[in-house]
């Protein structure tokens, strides 16, 4: 009985927030079923008649699992997919209750869930129960991990304490599953380039699938600073690196334990988006889809379709001028963001700093991005609720003893910024814009006129 | 002749979690716009003592636990008592979070055993052994001393699990106006021993309290010149932009 008052309000919940447009339609209603009905994510995940896929990882993980549940549909899969971007346990429980019927039937074949770093232990708890135990006999659970950097640690706490976490999740229910039948029930697809996500792959004894870029041309040629676990996860030893990619990421090994960067399965895919963490993206995806057996060819036929997340690369045209969006919310990904916006040959920029908990509170971490790479002929606009401590760190990446408003515009109003942003855009060119998460909804509402999620 | 300023950065790659290098950018960039010229010395496991022992200035960041097991033997026998020499010779230093931990007689992190510390600050840190009692937030305080700065305000971010207490051979640096603090109840932050101070306020101190970087800056060529170094001031518009923000939101 509880389950179904659990589901009905769940579901009223999703109407109203719809109705009204309360904007809260991706976190609500999972809120409420859970509080009546703890156990209902249980419930649900039963249901899936091929099993869950779990993305999970500091960036990159809204990009993913939309890629694999491309890769699904196009294999006439039924999916859930919790799209909004709601990546705690309510958002995937609001995910499911808006997919079931009011009897709580779940009518799919996969789940797809990208899950927040520090929600994975209580959602693999959740649903890891009903898939290991269920009669049928080759339900599958796929865990995805992309990487770990440091990320808002006033909210995620240190990343040692993640990977903590981690590797105590994956071996509780490795071992579980193993007790129970043969192993290869969960499959691990992890990122070998990333030395703290693949050292995962050591301690349990699931199926790992790993994935890695294996070409040169990409590395970087000077160390970026923002590095988070360059020694040795075993033997505590500083990590060599033959090539870095970016941030910890790249090929490498312990001289001391001999601890080593493992083999990759999957090296190379065409990433239908710029950007190297793009790349990792796709690889992670293409892998999935690979453990499914679905065709290259499928996977290319698809991914070639591909179109970003909101939010993530997403373009827009005002009058004869483009906006692209770079979500960009902590060093490693601001990073990689800058790195690719500068290669599509910017020539203005607006940056966006919020400080809400969405955005994390702590705004330290932008001494950690390598701002110093932007060239002279740039101009930057900076914005947001922290326009002033992004303006000083600016002032002295650009070397300003005093303010020079043709390379550096402070400007707290996002409205005007985004409109000085827009004027200084020549005709057919792109003003791109990197924000922090809060600050990328404030500009699409702007831009769109209306509100999302 | 330009005056000439060496700067020690101790383990850049493994005491600096969050925004630690705002420090050394700010020291170096107010130093070279009055015409200082600076020179950065990175200072890890491997360096030598030769390579930082005649710098004029030092500083040492944030870490994770993990990494600052790392450093802390390496520390504690071959670099910390270097350090010990030179903050007691009046060299100005910065230590900010888990480097004001470090410098102390030990710290006990929340699981394993306590890691002991060179001393260079009379003061212990224990951790209370719980990641849900981490001190975070936005933070303000009004400093004791350096005396001339007395009544002015400090503003930063911390994040720290551990709970430090001071011995009676240093002073407090600051009251505690919003924020945990040294220890959550003594009211007191961070800690000032010759030239040296010790914050909770981590990562990036120095950008939103540039008068702190222009007093170290000017304590090292002080100490190096055996003069009185008076320099020009800089245009802190953002900066005090930034720190209203702080006061107005969080005080």
């Amino acid at each position: 009985m509880r389950h179904y008052t659990a589901i009905l309000l769940g579901k009223l919940t999703f109407i109203i927030t719809q109705f009204l447009h309360l904007g809260a339609g991706g976190t609500w209603p999972g809120e409420i079923t859970l509080t009546i009905d703890p156990q209902i994510l249980k419930r649900f995940s039963s249901q899936f008649r091929k099993g869950i896929i779990i993305v999970a990882g500091t960036n990159g993980k809204t990009t993913t699992s939309l890629m694999i549940s491309h890769l699904l549909q196009s294999q006439n899969y039924t999916i859930v997919h919790n799209n909004s971007g709601a990546n705690l346990l309510n958002g995937i429980a609001s995910a499911l209750v808006k997919a079931c019927d009011w009897k709580g039937k779940i009518q799919a074949d996969w789940g797809v869930f990208e899950v927040d770093e520090n929600s994975l232990s209580s959602v693999i708890f959740n649903i890891k129960i009903p898939i290991l135990s269920s009669q049928v006999k080759d339900k599958k659970l796929i865990i995805v991990l992309l990487n770990l950097f440091r990320d808002q640690l006033d909210r995620y706490g240190e990343v040692d304490v993640i990977a903590e976490k981690w590797k105590n999740v994956l071996q509780a229910i490795s071992h579980q599953s193993s007790a129970m039948r043969d192993k290869s029930d969960i499959t691990l697809i992890l990122n070998a380039d990333d030395p703290q996500v693949a050292y995962l792959g050591q301690t349990t004894n699931a199926k790992n699938y790993y994935f890695g870029i294996s070409d040169p041309q990409h590395f970087l040629r000077v160390k970026e600073h923002a590095t988070d676990s360059t020694f040795c996860l075993h033997c505590g030893a500083r990590l060599v690196y033959t090539g870095i990619y970016f941030s910890h990421l790249g090929i490498w090994n312990c001289a001391k334990c001999g601890l080593k960067r493992p083999l990759p399965m999957l090296t190379d895919w065409n990433s239908p988006l710029p950007g190297l963490y793009n790349k990792y993206n796709t690889l992670a995806s293409v892998s999935v889809a690979r453990n499914l057996h679905i065709s290259d060819e499928q996977i290319g036929n698809t991914l070639i379709q591909f179109k970003p997340a909101f939010g993530r690369q997403e373009e827009f045209d005002v009058k004869n001028k483009k906006i692209k969006l770079f979500l960009s919310k902590n060093p490693s990904g601001f990073n990689a963001s800058l790195r690719t916006v500068l290669e599509l040959k910017s020539s203005v920029i607006l940056i966006i700093l919020n400080d809400r908990i969405p955005d994390g509170r702590d705004v330290s971490w932008i001494w950690d991005v390598d701002f110093e790479t932007i060239p002279n002929e740039v101009k930057v606009i900076v914005s947001g609720e922290r326009v002033f401590d992004l303006g000083i760190r600016l002032k002295y990446a650009f070397d300003l003893k005093n303010s020079d408003a043709s390379r550096l515009i402070i400007e707290p109003n996002l409205n005007i910024a985004l409109k000085k942003g827009l004027s200084l855009t020549k005709e057919n060119e792109t003003l791109y814009v990197l924000p922090t998460y809060s600050a990328m909804l404030e500009v699409r509402k702007i831009i769109t006129g209306k509100k999302i999620l | 002749m330009n005056f000439k300023l060496t700067i020690a950065w101790l383990y850049p790659d493994l005491m600096s979690t969050y925004g630690d290098r705002g420090n050394i950018i700010v020291l170096k960039k107010r130093s070279e716009w009055r015409g200082i010229d600076v020179k950065i010395k990175e200072v890890t496991l491997e360096s030598s003592i030769g390579n930082f022992k005649n710098a004029d200035l030092l500083f040492m960041g944030g870490a994770q636990d993990r990494q600052q097991k790392i450093a802390g033997d390496d520390f504690l026998k071959n670099k910390g008592p270097i350090m010990k020499k030179m903050v007691e010779s009046g060299i100005p230093a910065l230590f900010v979070c888990a480097a004001y931990q470090a410098v102390g007689h030990y710290y006990k992190p929340y699981k394993g055993e306590p890691i002991p510390g060179p001393g260079i600050f009379d003061l212990y840190t224990q951790h209370p052994g719980d990641q849900k009692k981490r001190t975070i937030g936005n933070a303000i305080a009004e400093l004791l001393v350096p005396i001339e700065f007395k009544g002015k305000r400090i503003v930063g971010f911390e994040n720290h699990g551990g709970r430090t207490r001071l011995g009676s051979k240093i002073q407090p640096l600051a009251l505690v106006l919003k924020g945990g603090g040294n220890d959550g109840h003594d009211c007191y932050e961070g800690a000032l021993f010759k030239n040296a101070i010790g914050s909770y306020f981590h990562g990036p101190f120095l950008p939103k309290n540039p008068f702190i970087a222009d007093w170290l800056i000017q304590k090292a060529l002080t100490n190096k010149y055996e003069k009185p170094i008076k320099f020009e001031a800089l245009n802190d518009e953002l900066e005090l932009n930034a720190r209203s923000f702080i006061m107005e939101k969080y005080g």
